[in-house]
This record gives C-alpha cells, sequence and structure tokens, in this order.
C-alpha cells in the first residue's frame, strides 16, 4: 500500500556567518531551535512523530545521537524516534527522501526530515599519529606499554586538526575543484557576479514580502538570514579579489557561499494524517535520485546532480519545461552556472548514459527567493531549507506546479528531487 | 515550602545600583566572622534597572547546567542574575547575617512568562521573614525580575544563618518521608565543575574550588554548588516544563567534588518531582519540585 508524502511545511533558524551570532550555539542546540519552532508553528507539543531524521556534516564524536538528543530537548514526546543520515551538503534533502519513503511505503505516518551545521563549533581533533599512540597506549597492559608509544610522538602530532572540506582524493578543496570546473566549462566572472547579485536581491525581496514568516523563527536575536547582502550589486561584486583559481580566477567570496551556522527542518506527513491533524498541505514528493562521479579520476566535482536529474526525468517522463520552479543549489555561482550549461551539453549528458540533453530553462524560475550565496550554506542544512521554501511556492502556484531541486555534494556526488503543489 | 515573595512592599526603600556590583570583595569581608550573634536586617532593597543579559555568558552557563542553549533563559540563570545583590544586601553595614557561611536550605521561584536572552531586565533583591531555626536564624532573600513593569520572574533564597539567634521558637520542619529509589541516571561530576560554575555564576565562595576553604567548613573536599544542581535538574526535565512554573528544591546534602551521583524523576498530573540522591539511590541530596505558576 503506498501513500502520497506530502511537505507540510518547514521551519529553520536564520542562517549566519561562521563565528558570528551563532558561534556559542552547537549542532544541538541548533537543531533544537529549529525543532523548537516546528513544534511551535504545527502545535506538535508532546506530539509522537514517526520518525525525525537529520545529520550534520561537522560532527562531534559525542554527538552519535545528535537527532534523537535534539528531539529528547525538544517538546516532542520522547517516544518520538530519530536517527542521524549523512551525506555531506545533500544531507538535508536526502532525509527528506528518506522520510519521505517510509511515508509512501505506510512505515510511518509523519516525520521530519532537518540538518544542521556549525562551521563555528567544528570539532577539533587531534592528528592521526597522536590518536593511533592514544589508541595504542589505552589498550596496553602494562605501565611500561603505556609510556613506550609515546615515544614516537613528534612535535608536529600535537597540532590540532581543524576540519577541512577537502576532498580526501584528491587534496583539493571545493572551492579548488570548481575552479577546475569553472575554467573547463568557460564560466565568466560576471555571469557568476551577475548570479551572485540576483540570489541577493531575490532574498531580499522574499524578505520584505513577509515570504519566510513561517518558514524561519527568530535564534538568540538574530531574525533574519544574516549574511544577506541587500544593497549588494554586480558592481560591488566585482571588486572582489580572486579567492579560488589563483589570481586570475574569477571565483570569489561573493559569488562561493560562506561557511555558515544554522539549522533547517520539514515536517512530511501522509496526507491522511494531515488531514487527520488538521495540517495545511504543501507539495507532494513525487521522486528523487541521487548520482556520483568521478572525481577522483578527473570528473567535474559538483556536477554530480547532473545525471541525478537526467535518469529521475526520464524515469517520469518529464522535461525541463514541465518544471514552474527550480531549485538549483548556490555551492557557488559557478556550480549552477556550469550545471545549467551541462544540461543543456549534448555529449556531456549522453556521456552520461542519458538519452540526449535535458535542454535550458527559463532564469525566471531558477532561485525565485534567492539561495545559498545568499542565505548561506550550514551543510547539511540546505536541502531541508529549500524543501519547504520550494514547497510554499509551488502551493503558491496552485495545484499540479512542479518543482526540480538540484544539489551537489562532496565526494562528486548529486541529489535530487521533484516537488508536486497538491 | 517556603513563603511566597511578596515583591517589594511598598514601604521598603530602594536603593538603585548603577551597575551589577562585585562580589569579591563583599566576600573577603564576609569571611571575617561576624561578633554579633543576633541576626539583623537591613530593610531596604537594591536594584538594577536596565541589565542587558550577555548571550556568551548564558551560553557556557547553558554548557555547564545542561542546558540547550534557546532563545528563553532557564529560571536558575536568573537567579544567578540576581545573585550580586544577594551578597549586596547581606553586605550592607545594617545586616549582621553574611552570606558566606550561610547555608542555602531551600529556593523557590516561578517564572511567570518565558523571558528572552534580548530582554531588558530590572532586577532588585531585599532580605526578610527572619525567623529562628534550632541550628540559628532562617532569612528569605527575595528577587523580583520585571520586564517594562512586569513581573517575569520571582525566587524566594532561604538562608540558614548558623549559629545566629532571632526570637521566637523554631518552627518544626516537616521532612518528607524518604524511601531508598533506583536512580534512572548517574551524572559523574568533574573536579574542575566548581571552577566552571564559577565562571558562569561569577559566585567567588572558595568552598567550591579550593580543598583548603572546603575544609575550613567541614567538609573533606570541595562542594559542588546547589544552584548547579538546582540547575543540573531542571536541565534535565528541559522537555517537559511548561511556559510558566514553579520550582521549589531543597538541598539536603553536600555534594562533593569530583563524584557521581544519581538521579530519579516522575511526571505526575500537575507536577514533576526529582531527586538528587548518592549514586545508589540510598539517600537524598537535593530535592525539586515543579508545579504550575500560581
Amino acid at each position: 500500500m503506498t501513500h502520497n508524502a506530502v511537505v507540510v511545511g518547514g521551519n529553520r533558524t536564520p542562517f549566519a556567518k561562521a563565528g558570528g551570532p551563532f558561534a556559542q550555539a552547537s549542532n544541538h542546540d541548533l537543531l533544537t531551535a529549529a525543532l523548537d519552532g516546528l513544534v511551535a508553528r504545527f502545535g506538535l507539543a508532546g506530539e509522537r512523530i514517526g520518525e525525525v531524521a537529520a545529520g550534520a556534516v561537522l560532527k562531534h564524536p559525542k554527538d552519535f545521537n545528535l537527532t534523537r538528543e535534539a528531539v529528547l530537548s525538544s517538546a516532542l514526546s520522547p517516544a518520538t524516534p530519530a536517527c542521524d543520515l549523512q551525506q555531506a551538503c545533500g544531507t538535508g534533502l536526502e532525509t527528506t527522501i528518506y522520510i519521505a519513503n517510509k511515508i509512501r511505503l505506510g512505515q510511518i505516518e509523519s516525520g521530519i526530515a532537518g540538518g544542521v551545521d556549525s562551521t563555528s563549533d567544528a570539532p577539533i581533533t587531534v592528528s592521526d599519529p597522536l590518536r593511533r599512540t592514544l589508541l595504542k597506549a589505552n589498550s596496553a597492559r602494562s605501565a611500561m606499554d603505556r609510556i613506550k608509544p609515546f615515544a614516537s610522538v613528534r612535535p608536529s602530532h600535537l597540532k590540532p586538526q581543524a576540519p577541512s572540506v577537502t576532498e580526501p582524493r584528491t587534496g583539493l578543496s571545493m572551492g579548488e575543484h570548481q575552479a577546475l570546473t569553472t575554467e573547463r566549462w568557460g564560466i565568466s566572472r560576471e555571469e557568476q557576479d551577475e548570479l551572485a547579485a540576483a540570489s541577493h536581491h531575490h532574498l531580499a525581496a522574499a524578505w520584505d514580502d513577509g515570504f519566510f514568516d513561517d518558514l524561519v523563527t527568530p535564534y538568540l536575536r538574530v531574525a533574519g538570514d544574516a549574511i544577506l547582502r541587500a544593497d549588494t550589486s554586480v558592481e560591488k561584486l566585482a571588486k572582489l579579489r580572486p579567492a579560488f583559481g589563483g589570481e586570475h580566477g574569477t571565483m570569489t567570496a561573493g559569488n562561493s557561499t560562506a561557511l555558515s551556522d544554522g539549522a533547517a527542518t520539514a515536517l512530511l506527513a501522509s496526507e491522511e494524517w494531515a488531514a487527520a491533524h488538521h495540517m495545511p498541505v504543501l507539495a507532494k514528493v513525487v521522486d528523487a535520485e541521487v548520482a556520483a562521479v568521478d572525481h577522483p579520476g578527473g570528473d567535474d566535482l559538483l556536477l554530480g546532480p547532473v545525471a541525478a536529474a537526467g535518469r529521475m526525468l526520464e524515469r517520469q517522463g518529464l522535461t525541463l519545461d514541465d518544471f514552474d520552479l527550480i531549485e538549483i543549489h548556490e555551492a557557488f555561482a559557478s556550480t549552477v552556472l556550469t550545471t545549467l550549461k551541462a544540461w543543456d551539453d549534448e555529449d556531456y549528458c549522453r556521456g552520461l548514459g542519458l538519452d540526449g540533453k535535458l535542454g535550458t530553462i527559463d532564469r525566471a524560475r531558477l532561485n525565485v527567493t534567492g539561495s545559498s550565496l545568499a542565505v548561506g550554506h550550514p551543510f547539511a542544512a540546505t536541502g531541508a531549507r529549500i524543501v519547504p521554501t520550494l514547497a510554499k511556492l509551488l502551493h503558491q502556484r496552485g495545484a499540479g506546479s512542479k518543482g526540480l531541486i538540484s544539489m551537489c555534494a562532496a565526494g562528486g556526488q548529486g541529489v535530487v528531487a521533484i516537488l508536486e503543489a497538491v | 515550602m517556603s513563603v511566597p515573595p511578596a515583591a517589594g512592599a511598598a514601604d521598603r526603600p530602594v536603593q538603585h545600583l548603577d551597575a551589577m556590583p562585585g562580589m569579591a570583595a563583599a566576600f573577603a569581608r564576609a569571611l571575617a566572622p561576624s561578633r554579633r550573634d543576633e541576626a539583623r536586617l537591613p530593610r531596604h532593597a537594591v536594584q538594577v534597572s536596565g541589565y542587558r543579559q550577555d548571550p556568551a555568558r548564558l551560553a557556557e552557563y547553558s554548557r555547564v547546567c545542561g542546558f540547550t542553549l534557546r532563545d528563553h533563559v532557564p529560571p536558575t540563570w536568573l537567579h544567578v542574575l540576581t545573585f550580586p545583590l544577594h551578597v549586596h544586601v547581606l553586605g550592607d553595614r545594617s545586616s549582621t547575617v553574611r552570606l558566606a557561611g550561610a547555608v542555602h536550605v531551600s529556593n523557590s521561584m516561578t517564572l511567570h512568562r518565558p523571558v528572552g536572552v534580548q530582554e531588558s531586565l530590572d532586577i532588585a533583591v531585599h532580605a526578610q521573614n527572619l525567623r529562628p531555626h534550632r541550628r540559628g536564624a532562617l532569612v528569605d532573600l527575595v528577587g523580583t525580575i520585571t520586564v517594562a513593569g512586569d513581573v517575569v520572574w520571582e525566587g524566594v533564597s532561604t538562608y540558614l544563618a548558623s549559629g545566629m539567634s532571632t526570637p521566637g521558637e523554631p518552627e518544626e520542619a516537616e521532612r518528607p518521608p524518604w524511601e531508598p529509589l533506583v536512580p534512572h541516571a548517574t551524572w559523574r561530576l568533574p573536579g574542575d565543575l566548581g571552577r566552571r560554575y564559577r565562571r558562569v555564576s561569577h559566585d567567588p565562595n572558595p568552598i567550591h574550588t579550593s580543598r583548603i576553604a572546603a575544609k575550613a567548613f567541614g567538609f573533606a573536599r570541595p562542594i559542588i554548588h546547589g544552584m548547579w544542581t538546582h540547575a543540573r535538574a531542571l536541565a534535565a526535565l528541559e522537555n517537559r516544563l511548561p511556559a510558566s512554573y514553579r520550582v521549589h528544591v531543597d538541598f539536603l546534602k553536600p555534594i562533593l567534588l569530583p563524584g557521581p551521583v544519581g538521579f530519579a524523576s516522575t511526571a505526575r498530573e500537575h507536577a514533576i518531582d526529582a531527586t538528587v540522591t548518592s549514586r545508589d539511590g540510598s539517600r537524598p541530596l537535593l530535592r525539586l519540585q515543579v508545579t504550575e505558576a500560581p
């Protein structure tokens, strides 16, 4: 027996720059804040939800049960189970897919998908050689055996290790990878700055319209997205120095996402549960797909979503023209631009095993309330930010409106999904 | 049970302070033994207006006590903000009761509505209700926090001034019966907990951090601040607390650092009972009850 999994709504904290107003808040604090706001908005206090799935990319070992612990701190019934799930920057969308699938299969009737990241409270660990030494000493049986391993410790081993967003197999940061892609696909500085400026302007307009009033709850004196620069312009962005790709690079701090802190949640349910609880119903989750590219073999790291979208559209018999709205996660402005170019590239798409190119889109349908460049990108939270945002936008356009979400993730992965207003 | 707070009697003179007073000097003064044995209290209240809460200190307080960092602050945090005024009131010349050396025996507070970290607070404290006890004199320090004229929080801290006297016959304190229980949690209190709590509470009392000071007061090791234990117990109930409530605690036995303690709680229809016990649950150390706000 299958059901429709529908998006009821969402709640997130405002997003802010790392080291900013949420510097003292842990992943637990942020995720609990997002859950608290969701509980308040939909009257879920004391409610047993089928399951809560969330995750964080930068996670402390002590947070092995991060989501369950946040549930226990929230006003949800303590009988609400939870799991941690992580797929790099795709986490918040992957948790949505996980919850939606369980609802569709009738295993649960309601669920919360979420994600959180605090780059301010990132775990610092010891170096690998020191860690191995400590483990060896810990398992030693005699006092002498316990001391012996420390003879091999070198001063360099004592340096604390901050997490980095470097690909383990290539040694390149995400920005460095994307700089190669930007160059290869011939994406200009101007196009990137235009997309970044549009993201800020769209987000600012949406805040001015009150669009986020039922999607965001203020936290720690922050009422709105703190990274947003409503007054930025292509001219201002053009003055920034390159951050990736060397001195002639086109990627800057302005057209790349900032390290951010924040948490987001989405409430999903079966249509039956939503009706029984007198909940609004915004959009159903139609389909989803994940894909990956061989970036250690030289593929473009952040173009994983192209194959994912192509396979999902073929399966659904849909084309890009069928979508009223398209959300492409703005890891970098050039990620969005290369994704659009790749969708329209016959050879590239056939190389992925697709029947042909996906085609072009009307840019007026893209990221209409801004995206990660302006909002910020707390890695695992972004997917759970996009899902309720898009669901609300589709609902405003009327039943049957379709939306496509495309997210790139570390490890050459891509996560995509289709929502349709009900 | 303690006496309900009578917020600032109308005829009580109020001393307005420009800023929250420091506590170190007052404590040093208070360590000198008082020559008087008749307990006397100052009549006036002290008040600090427009107090701005420090979110970074709240975050550290939450970490130390086990609270999730939220927009709405724990009531025990509001107590911590009133504490310098407790010291200040009893540090007055007209007071013969000294806070250092006095034993915090019970505490009641009422959160009338959720209080935000961004709210600017008017904080007032006065001493009242001096009464005899078989080991000395009991005194209530009453804190009131208002926001734009509305009382949002009230607290009554009852201290025992050992060896001091005040006219009257001591009331027979009735201890509720105690049945050993099986704790459903063990908290392992680390040796540096007193120091960590001092950083966020700003309470300089060395009995919580120094072995020598603790010995001087008859304890083998430093003891954790009662208000930490209170806060930790409340934090363990954080998902069950309503928007407004009253919480009462009785501090029954000091908790030595480092060491493990047990914890158990029971939710009833209109109340939550919680107990911090010895690790095996045989002895009660702190009893807490949350009830609906009056």
